[in-house]
């Protein structure tokens, strides 16, 4: 079989047609790395050549391949501190809102779904503890949610590479973790902060129970959805949340492709989605 | 103060469905004042067929915009007549938003929409042809093609050709070339069409 | 170079203006609805918003609103739909746009009204 090659105008056809489904923009500079992974998509389905390929990619009813090519082409990994800036929007922007028009005192709860291997929600807790004078005042909990059962298994253990540490400062390394051979064990208080449950999201019996949160991490989950399983999630999150909630996406990760139901708001360190405060008539 | 656990391992707060889940009180919740007791209403109302002709005249009212996704999602999920004409109703409204609502709404039922779509492509308003060539964008159905063909050779519309023709350099085959020169050579005053033309041909024999 | 946002969902509407205003020597940017037209506009400032109507998930009437009621700089807007009703001229102007144009519009149609909202170009 001849090698299957991209012209220009195919490139740009697909550029358009990906970044309307996903919001993910490639510059012409990332040809390459896009037409790569565009071949090995185009072999593997035995599509033959880019037309027909794109076609399956269309049409498709199930957007099975689409979720494929979408993963192939954004990077998943998770690690602590990643996309630091959203938990310093968390400590300096979102927690004082809320707790300048919360009018009880009951605890703030947060959601962080997917958890994946749990340095996401651990990472939250380490920044409230590190960075928000709040938490003396404050009762908050953090409730972490994966499809996964190995992987919150592994997210309850709370060991780590060295790999997925080397954001954290030496300071923060030391205080919360204990080197054991290779990996770094996360202490006891922090495991014992962090609530690990399985949901998958997609489904409303998982779902039904999650209410009245604050503030819901949802990372690098919803690239992964098609479009009429990202518009259902919205709409979980949603019923799961607070007037005036607060839901924080990944960094290529947009609302703008799937609802219309949040508020965007800007803050100084982050874009955020906010479901309104009042709720019309 | 500090970092705890859910105290009730449960975190559920309370269930919003008070009302008995039969069809009629859900009809009722339909106008509750809470926007949250309508959506649930909306959402339960999937399991009664007979409330579509409601759900479609509540959308037409309905200022809340989770309630109207709420709405449109069950609609979707009926596809039945009355809910498919409700939808078509939409796309006459004076609101966009609601326009929109529908429009994307439709997209997600091909074969309940495909033997309306025709009418859809002929209907007086030039508005509602646009709005059928944007619902063809992601309806996946083997006759899209040849519909656009269509459009470009017949409408009178300047409009409607443009929209249609934005597509077809995504989905167009050989067959769009000959109908496409066509409406080239028809608008050669319009930069436009010579532009959009142009680049769907590029695209279709490229691809 | 001044910055302008093209905010249309059809991409060869998008692309065109974008030749159009990008050969008179303008930075052009693009969002495909009013929501991502609000994300791009919250993090970056713009000098010019060249913003379709019917658009899904939000709308240009929408956008114009949303945006004109955040804490940013106000650039001007040039409203560019298929509609030509006065009707929804008037709709457009109360959303908070500054200028109309009715779809297509030629290029040089386009840039007359862009350098009127913010001056000639390579400046
Ligand atoms: C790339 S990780 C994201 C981890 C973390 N949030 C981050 O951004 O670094 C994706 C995770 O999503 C989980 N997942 C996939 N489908 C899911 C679903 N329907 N419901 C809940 N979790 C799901 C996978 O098990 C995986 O752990």
């Amino acid at each position: 079989m001849a090698a299957i090659s991209i012209s220009e105008s195919e490139f740009e056809k697909f550029r358009e047609f990906f970044y309307r489904k996903t919001g993910i923009q490639f510059e012409s500079s990332k040809r390459y790395f896009v037409d790569k992974r565009l071949e090995e998509r185009i072999e593997l389905t035995h599509s033959g050549n880019f037309r027909a390929y794109f076609t399956k990619l269309r049409f498709e009813a199930s957007g099975a391949e689409l979720q494929q090519l979408t993963n192939l082409m954004t990077v998943n990994e998770t690690y602590f501190f990643r996309e630091e800036y959203q938990f310093q929007c968390l400590v300096k922007s979102l927690l004082p809102e809320i707790t300048g028009r919360k009018r009880d005192n009951t605890p703030i709860r947060i959601w962080a779904i997917p958890s994946s291997s749990g340095e996401e929600a651990y990472s939250i807790a380490i920044y409230l503890l590190e960075f928000w004078a709040g938490i003396n005042d404050w009762d908050i909990e953090i409730i972490s949610s994966d499809i996964d059962t190995k992987i919150l298994a592994l997210a309850r253990h709370g060991q780590y590479s060295v790999r997925s540490v080397q954001h954290l400062p030496e300071k923060l390394l030391r205080k919360y973790f204990t080197r054991q051979a290779e990996n770094y064990q996360i202490c006891d208080d922090l495991r014992e902060a962090v609530e690990f449950t399985r949901v998958n999201l997609s489904e409303r019996i998982d779902t039904r129970a999650y209410r009245n949160f604050d503030i819901i991490f949802c990372r690098n989950l919803l690239i992964y959805f098609d479009d009429a399983s990202r518009k259902a999630a919205a709409e979980t999150f949603y019923d799961a949340m607070k007037p005036g909630a607060y839901i924080c996406l990944g960094h290529s990760e947009s609302m703008s492709r799937f609802s219309s139901l949040y508020k965007v708001r800007k803050f100084p360190e982050a874009i955020v989605y906010q479901k309104p405060l009042l709720e019309a008539r | 103060m500090a970092l705890i656990k859910t105290q009730t391992h449960q975190p559920i707060a309370h269930d919003e469905r008070k009302q008995a889940r039969d069809c009629n009180s859900l009809l009722l919740e339909l106008e509750n004042d809470n926007p949250m007791a309508r959506r649930w209403a909306a959402r339960d109302l999937a399991d009664c067929p007979a409330a579509s002709a409601a759900l479609v005249s509540r959308l037409q009212l309905e200022d809340d915009v989770s309630v109207r996704e709420v709405i449109l999602t069950t609609l979707t999920v009926m596809g039945n007549e009355v809910a498919v004409v409700g939808l078509v109703n939409c796309l006459r409204s004076e609101k966009v938003a609601l326009r929109n609502e529908a429009i994307e709404a439709m997209k997600q039922l091909p074969d309940e929409v495909a033997p309306i779509m025709r009418g859809l492509l002929a209907d007086a308003d030039p508005d509602v042809r646009i709005f059928a060539v944007n619902i063809l964008e992601s309806l996946r159905h083997p006759e899209v093609e040849s519909w656009l063909i269509s459009v470009i050779d017949h409408d009178p519309e300047l409009n409607v050709c443009a929209t249609a023709v934005d597509l077809l350099g995504e989905v167009g085959s050989s067959a769009s070339r000959e109908p496409l020169l066509r409406l080239k050579a028809r608008y050669t005053q319009v930069p436009y069409i010579q532009f959009a033309t142009d680049l769907a041909l590029k695209r279709i024999s490229d691809g | 170079m001044k910055r302008i946002l093209i905010v249309d969902d059809a991409a060869t509407v998008r692309l065109y203006h974008r030749q159009i205003l990008e050969a008179a020597g303008y930075k052009v940017y693009e969002a495909v609805n009013g929501i991502e037209a609000l994300e791009k506009s919250l993090q970056q400032p713009f000098d010019l918003y060249v913003v379709d109507i019917n658009m899904p998930k939000l709308d240009g009437y929408g956008f114009l609103r949303e945006l004109r009621s955040q804490d940013i700089y106000q650039a001007p807007a040039i409203m560019v739909s298929t509609e030509a009703q006065t009707s929804d001229h008037q709709q457009a102007f109360a959303a908070g746009a500054n200028a109309y144009l009715v779809k297509p519009v030629k290029p040089e149609q386009l840039l007359i009204q862009v350098k009127l909202m913010i001056g000639e170009a390579r400046g």
